[in-house]
């Protein structure tokens, strides 16, 4: 990069807010997407709007692309840099603003972690509802950028559901309000479009939170069962009864090995488990826990759990939010996928998966919110087998298609990114694409903001498609992936 | 067919605060709709987008209206998944004719009006909800898929039938609240909810404001779950709360008595045919009969001020008829007076730092001429004003008299 350009850079932030060595910029080279790298030209630390205003303003004059960044646990890579680019690391504006129990609010900077703005709240009886699995980590400015779901977003909604108002910085620098703390501001709801737009419309340095009233009562159960399609008949039998769960999981054969291999939940052996919350008033959950109880005993459940205390429910959701990372116990590499059907079409779309990695002798682990239809197919491979990697990625492609074929979508949480851009014309006219990238146009007209991601676009020049390889920094045992 | 066949002129029934529109086309297909708007955008005709017409009178008066598209004729329910719980239907189907349909599968779209015309488009783009708004939110929320026609005639989709999908910008949540102002919305999708097994409301009175501003707090924060929180003052000046429970039979039962225990006031419980009839009232009110209709929002804890402000403005020299609204945040007051007198209580309502985005709904030419109907600036405004430049570059969706 030029040197006057990072001069003013440094003038503007300080010279200790700019990284510039190749040691310190290797670890903004990707986010939780580890196959997708590039390494920035320069790592911004802003502590203030007013910084990243200064930053958004160099960038547009002098043609730079920035990259916001808050925890890097997106696994979709919108937090990939740009060859050529900055990453304004979000990292530092990590204040909890306000707290307004009576008005049940909280304001807070972009890189507080989505758990703290529960635990700030907890104390007084309430939380903020959103809970990817990574929220002990991951930013609330990641989760306003991704539009963040979690295992209860089947009956509490998605982060939009829960931002009220947040401020942002314009790509021309410009510092604007969008939303408010009270209802009904006329107008298109620019703040919707905004959540969810992975970073590539605006920055996002303050975001007004909805909290909830904890649940008087939350009753867990975890029903084993033979096959997929008996667990699928259960679902479907407990959303006709007219029961909207506070979360319905289900796990195959696959991700219940890699979970007992890394945390021991201590789930009873099963082709398939289905783990289903009810919360809300204690006369309301009994009556209707009673019912799902009962569903799952008609469905062929050859044993049901009911978490008796805290701890076992606690037990039972760290299987299930660990299948992830436990995946690297049974496989040396995996890749996630986060396609989405009509929940009365998983038992088919998970048959199509299951020949699809029979076919291609790749084990496929299948952890999904079966309540909303959402997969999270983990395709294991070896990269060290040489075309696995290219094979994980083509049937990673192929499920998506099949989510598609059904109905569904490419993505239900994790967001497009750079990983699934591709996709977006399997899913939508070119007509439909154009007017999306007209929307982009409108508020980054030099299309610096997160430029190559969400829509597609021809690969950008040195940036390495493909799957995983192992970086030179790792081969020479300076660094390792977690 | 060609355009022109589609276009009649239009008459006094197609006026618009007065203004009648050159003609007046009612497409009877997407295609045909796309087209339409593609001519008269290139010919900058200035068009005004019209559902069941129910809220035609909210916005600026018009300097001019050159075409009015309805979609009256766009009006098939497309899909109903009951399976998957989500719907389809097309801009035009009444929101009322589509709850009736849905609710042959225990089914519903948690959405209310006060106007039975009132069209599934229309509810969209003013984004225009009921008392149910407490526990599933505004039409926005519900939504998670739709087709819009653009000015240039194009067909776009965004969104899907699925009810997580995060797929490509929400111009679906865009279009929300835009005021036809951005596109037409051709059709739209949203997730549904399953009819409540059973069903009660609460019904208290206060003769004193900070006793029932008390129990809206002791009720907000406790764990029961209402569907409904709504508030009103009886024309005797009483305020009154009304809390809507549905769930289970026993759990509705449970959560009654615990509303009850909690509540300084002693409530009586309404149900069935009583409690529908109470809750449409409460829904009509502020549109019965004639007057001004003022929407205004609070934080909760400012319900106190709010009360205090309103019985102000009671004792100006305009009168306030109804107020109506959500406990937790948002109202509609009905005002009466002269147009001065009106534009004078606007005024003040504004000023307040208690209330916020006071927007003037239904008001006669006369008071539109005294005040802005839509209130003050925006960062969000502006960044709208951008998009629009793109979406509608000849200014002709609803020029002049939406938002933006």
């Amino acid at each position: 990069m030029d040197h006057r350009v990072v001069e003013q850079f440094k003038d503007a932030v300080g010279p200790e807010a700019v990284l510039s060595e190749p040691v310190q910029l290797v670890t903004y080279e990707c986010d939780a997407l580890p196959h997708l790298r590039s390494v920035p030209e320069l790592v911004l630390l802003p502590r203030s709007a007013a910084d990243v205003q200064a930053i958004v303003r160099i960038c547009n004059k002098e043609g730079v692309p920035f990259v916001a960044r808050g925890h890097g646990t997106g696994l979709s890579g919108g937090a990939l840099p740009v060859p050529g680019g900055v990453v304004i690391s979000l990292a530092k504006l990590n204040r909890v603003l306000d707290v307004d129990i009576p008005n049940r609010r909280v304001t807070v900077e972009p890189g507080v972690t989505n758990l703290e703005i529960t635990r700030q709240v907890a104390p007084f009886g309430y939380y903020y509802a959103p809970d990817p699995s990574s929220q002990q980590v991951c930013s609330i400015g990641g989760n306003v950028a991704e539009n963040s779901g979690g295992a209860h977003c089947l009956k509490y909604g998605f982060t939009v559901h829960h931002i009220l108002a947040v401020e942002a910085v314009l790509t021309n620098g410009d510092l604007v309000e969008i939303g408010s703390t009270l209802a009904d501001a006329p107008g298109p709801d620019v703040l919707g479009l905004l959540v969810g737009s992975e970073g590539t419309l605006a920055i996002v340095t303050k975001a007004v939170v909805r909290i909830l009233r904890k649940p008087e009562s939350v009753q867990t159960l975890l029903a084993a069962f033979d096959s997929i399609s008996e667990a699928g008949s259960a679902v479907s039998e407990i959303i006709a009864a007219g029961i909207v769960p506070a979360a319905v999981e289900m796990m195959d054969a696959v991700a219940i090995e890699a979970a007992e291999a890394a945390v021991h939940p201590n789930f009873p052996p099963a082709d398939t488990v289905l783990i289903v919350e009810l919360d809300g008033p204690s006369a309301e959950v009994a009556e209707l826990f009673a019912i799902v109880e009962a569903i799952c005993q008609r469905s062929g459940a050859t044993r049901v759990e009911v978490a008796k205390d805290e701890g076992q429910r606690g037990r039972i959701w760290k299987g299930r939010k660990a299948a992830f990372a436990a995946m690297g116990r049974i496989s040396p590499n995996y890749y996630v996928q986060d396609g989405v059907v009509p929940r009365t079409k998983l038992p088919e779309v998970l048959g199509r998966i299951r020949a699809l990695g029979e076919r291609e002798g790749l084990r496929i682990g299948n952890v999904f919110h079966a309540g909303d239809g959402n997969l999270h197919p983990l395709i294991c491979y070896d990269e060290r087998i040489e075309g696995q990697s290219e094979l994980a990625e083509r049937v990673a492609g192929e499920i998506l298609i099949y989510c598609v074929e059904a109905g569904g979508s490419i993505t239900g949480e994790h967001g497009v990114g750079a990983d699934k851009k591709e996709f977006m014309p399997k899913m939508f006219s070119q007509d439909s694409l154009d007017v999306m990238q007209s929307v982009r146009d409108a508020l980054d007209p030099k299309r610096l903001c997160n430029p190559g991601k969400v829509l597609p676009t021809p690969r950008l020049c040195g940036e390495v498609p493909g799957p995983y390889r192992e970086h030179p920094v790792e081969r020479a045992g300076l660094a390792e992936r977690f | 067919m060609s355009v022109s066949q589609t276009l009649r002129q239009a008459t006094g029934e197609d006026a618009i605060d007065g203004v009648i529109p050159r003609h007046a086309a009612l497409p009877e297909s997407p295609e045909e709709l796309a087209q339409i708007l593609a001519d008269a955008s290139r010919d900058r005709q200035l068009i005004v987008l019209r559902g069941g017409g129910s809220k035609l009178g909210w916005g600026r008066i018009p300097s001019r209206v050159d075409l009015v598209i309805g979609t009256e004729k766009l009006n098939r329910l497309l899909a109903h998944r009951h399976g998957d719980m989500t719907v389809t239907a097309q801009a035009g189907l009444p929101l009322a004719e589509l709850n009736r349909r849905l609710a042959e599968h225990r089914q519903y779209l948690p959405i209310e009006s006060a106007f039975e015309p009132a069209t599934i488009g229309g509810i969209v783009a003013t984004n225009d909800s009921g008392p149910t708004r407490h526990r599933f939110g505004t039409p926005r929320d519900l939504l998670i898929g739709v087709t819009l026609a653009m000015t240039d005639g194009r067909l776009v989709k965004a969104g899907g039938t699925v009810v997580k999908n995060v797929a490509g910008y929400d111009l679906g949540k865009l279009v929300s609240g835009s005021h036809g102002t951005l596109a037409a919305i051709v059709d739209a999708t949203f997730k549904l909810l399953p009819i409540p097994l059973a069903s009660t409301t609460l019904v208290a009175t206060y003769a004193d404001g900070n006793a029932l501003a008390h129990d809206v707090a002791v009720i907000s924060g406790s764990q029961v779950e209402l569907s409904a929180f709504d508030i009103r003052v009886s024309n005797e000046g009483r305020g009154i709360l009304l809390m809507r429970m549905a769930s289970s039979p026993a759990a509705t039962a449970a959560q009654a008595a615990e509303a009850r225990r909690l509540l300084t006031s002693t409530p009586a419980a309404v149900t069935g045919d009583e409690e529908r009839s109470l809750w449409e009232e409460q829904i009509r009110a502020p549109w019965a009969d004639g007057g001004t209709v003022v929407r205004l929002s609070w934080l909760p804890s400012k319900l106190p001020a709010v009360a205090a402000l309103i019985s102000r403005i009671d004792q100006s020299a305009c009168q306030v008829s109804t107020f109506t609204g959500r406990a937790i945040g948002s109202g509609l007051l009905r005002l009466e007076g002269a147009d001065s007198a009106i534009a004078a209580a606007v005024g003040v309502l504004r000023q307040s730092d208690d209330v916020g985005h006071v927007v003037v709904l239904r008001a006669t030419p006369g008071l539109k001429s005294q005040v802005d109907v839509w209130g003050s600036a925006s960062g969000a405004l502006d960044v709208a004003r951008m998009l629009k430049h793109k979406f509608d570059p000849a200014d002709v969706l609803n020029a002049g008299r939406g938002p933006i």
